[in-house]
Formats: C-alpha cells, structure tokens, sequence
C-alpha cells in the first residue's frame, strides 16, 4: 500500500522541519509532499534546502486548492492512501499508523481524526466549538450522520475518496462542505479520537471578523451540497 | 425635450464609442460577444437619440409616468444583466485558472523529480 502525507503550508518556514521530523520519526512508511500555497517567508526554500518534497503553487489558491493540488498528486502517483495533515504542528503523526488501522479494518472511505469524541487535547475556544456543534448538527439534519468534529483538517482517505477530492474540491472552507459530499456519496466516514496540540505557529485561516461570513457560507455549502444528486456512485 | 445641440453631441458620443468598439474588435483585445453587447447599446442610445419622440411613445405605452424614468429603469435592468453575466464568466474563469495553477505546479514537481533521478 503506498501511503502519502499532504501537508498544505502557508507561511510555515517556523514549523515545517518540526512537521517532517514528526512524520520521519513516527510514520516512517508514509511518504509526504508539502504543498507551498505561495507563502511570502522561505518556505519553499527551507523544503528544497532539507530535500523535503514540495510542489510550489505558483499562485495563492488557498487551503482548498492547495490541498486538492496533494489529493491530485497523489491520485495520479498510484498511491492508496493519502491524509491531509497541517504543516503548523497541530495534527500529532503519531496518530497517522492507527489512523491506517482504522481506515483498513472499518473498510472506510474516509477516516476523521476528531478532538471531541475524548475532548482530549487542543479543544479550540468556547465560540468556535459552538460553531462547530452547529455545523454537526446541520450536517446531521441534511444527511442523518453524526460527525463529531467536522471542521477538523486531519483526514485519511482511500483512493476512491481521493479521485473524488482530485477532481472537486471547494476553494475556501472544505471541510464540512465535503464531509457532506461523502456522505451523500453514501461513502464510508468514521471518526477517530485524536489530540491536537496548540498551533506552534501561524494563525488560523479564519479571523474573527471573518467569522460570520465563514458561518454563512459553509451553512450555504453544507444545504447546496445537501440538494446535490450523486447516482449511486 | 431635447435640443438639437445635445442630440448632435450625444450622436457624436456613440459614433466615437462605435469606432472604439471596432477598434478593439480589429485588435482582438474585446470579444466578439461582448461587443455585440455594447454595439446593442449603443445604437440603442443612437435610435433614442435621433427618434426623440420613441421614449414618451413606450412610457405611455408601459404606464410609466415619465420618459426620463423609463430610461434609467431600461439602463438599470441593462447594466444588472451585464454585471451577472461577468459574475457568472468570472466563477468559470477561476475554476479554470485554479485547475491551470494545479497542473503547472505538479508539472514543475515532475520536472524536479526527473532532475532529481537523473544526478542520482
């Protein structure tokens, strides 16, 4: 089984070393490919310098084209597996072999690794875990699944899940949109206890004032991608 | 109404914008479809121009009160269609740039990966 590990960096010249050292050390048989969203800092420079494998975007696309840009690479490269896995230090690689396991014995599409089934670790604020209940709630009445963390970044899929994402991904805000799009697929979801850790460094890529406009639309993505038709794929 | 001073001034207007309009035609730098766009205002603009007497004829017609208000709802509801159609071609074009940025930059990374095979 060939296993890759995307990480999409913005700006993330402090940690990204960290991150690799983190895979290299508690994942070793899963390869990894950065993905540089054109970040501003030397990024790109300290992958090349480390022979860190990385695919520059040669413009800003964002977290949605940047990490579709991995499940591209991966899909065309042959490979079996691939798990989106931030390049801030947030997602422990510790978790990526269990998160394996967990993928092959359920037989899933798609493994979650979710920071509210323990409520172990990094549990972000009181807001944003409001949010987040909101958004399973509103999933849960479009598809009738439950799915705990649904704005989590830290996601194994197979390859048929990764051909999906390959070919349509949303730009900005992806996560609870295409938990949707799986599930009206009638693919395979499964969540995964996981502890995050504090973001070593960078800021999330949803400010406060921006936060309304972010609630507004993925509830319009979420209720759109609820009214989609996918034939029994 | 009208003077015959404004109506020659605003002819010349939309003889000059026509001309321009070929222009950019000639030069390929305006697609043909929007310039059938504005050609279509344009001598919209000319034949009100020249008939002065068509903008209170439809008002009456439609019941609109005043021929000056029959004009900016016409040229509203214009603009609005022109301003939708450019949202709708902007969404396709960032969809095709975003796919267009994707395949350069796995391009370069497959070019990187057969320097990298050749020194090895």
């Amino acid at each position: 089984m060939k296993k890759i590990v995307i990480i999409p960096a913005y700006n993330e010249s402090e940690c990204i070393l960290n991150t690799v050292e983190d895979i290299r050390n508690n994942a070793a048989d899963f390869d990894f490919v950065v993905i540089n969203d054109q970040s501003s800092d030397d990024t790109g420079e300290i992958c090349r310098e480390n022979n860190i494998p990385v695919i520059n975007l040669p413009i800003n696309l964002g977290i949605g084209g940047a990490v579709q840009t991995g499940y591209l690479y991966a899909f065309r490269n042959g490979y079996d597996v691939a798990v989106q896995f931030d390049g801030d230090g947030q997602h422990p690689a510790s978790y990526l072999n269990s998160m394996y396991d967990a993928l092959i014995e359920n037989k899933a599409d798609i493994v979650v690794g979710s920071r509210f089934i323990d409520s172990k670790g990094f549990q972000s604020t009181a807001l944003r875990r409001f949010g987040i209940r909101y958004f399973t709630l509103l999933i849960k009445m479009i598809t009738g699944k439950t799915v705990l963390d649904p704005t989590s970044g830290f996601r194994m899929v197979n390859r048929d899940t990764m051909k999906t994402f390959a070919y349509d991904y949303p730009r900005d805000f992806p996560e609870p949109e295409t938990a949707v799009t799986v599930l009206k697929m009638g693919k395979r979801l499964i969540e995964m206890p996981v502890e995050m850790r504090v973001r070593q460094a960078g800021k999330s890529s949803i400010h406060l004032f921006k936060s309304v406009y972010y609630m507004i639309k993925v509830s319009l993505a979420i209720i759109l991608e609820g009214s989609r038709r996918y034939d029994d794929r | 109404m009208m003077t015959v001073r404004i109506q020659i001034i605003i002819a010349v207007a939309v003889i000059i914008f026509i001309i321009c309009l070929a222009t950019l035609a000639r030069k390929k730098s305006l697609d043909l479809k929007y310039i059938l766009a504005w050609l279509l205002v344009a001598l919209g603009v000319l034949v009100l121009d020249l008939i002065p007497g068509f903008m209170p004829w439809l008002s009456d017609v439609l019941g609109v009160f005043s021929p000056v208000n029959m004009v900016f709802f016409v040229g509203f509801i214009y603009l609005g269609i022109v301003v939708f159609a450019l949202s709708v071609a902007i969404s396709r074009q960032s969809v095709r740039m975003k796919k267009m940025i994707q395949e350069i930059a796995l391009l370069r990374r497959e070019l990187d990966e057969s320097k990298q095979n050749k020194t090895h």
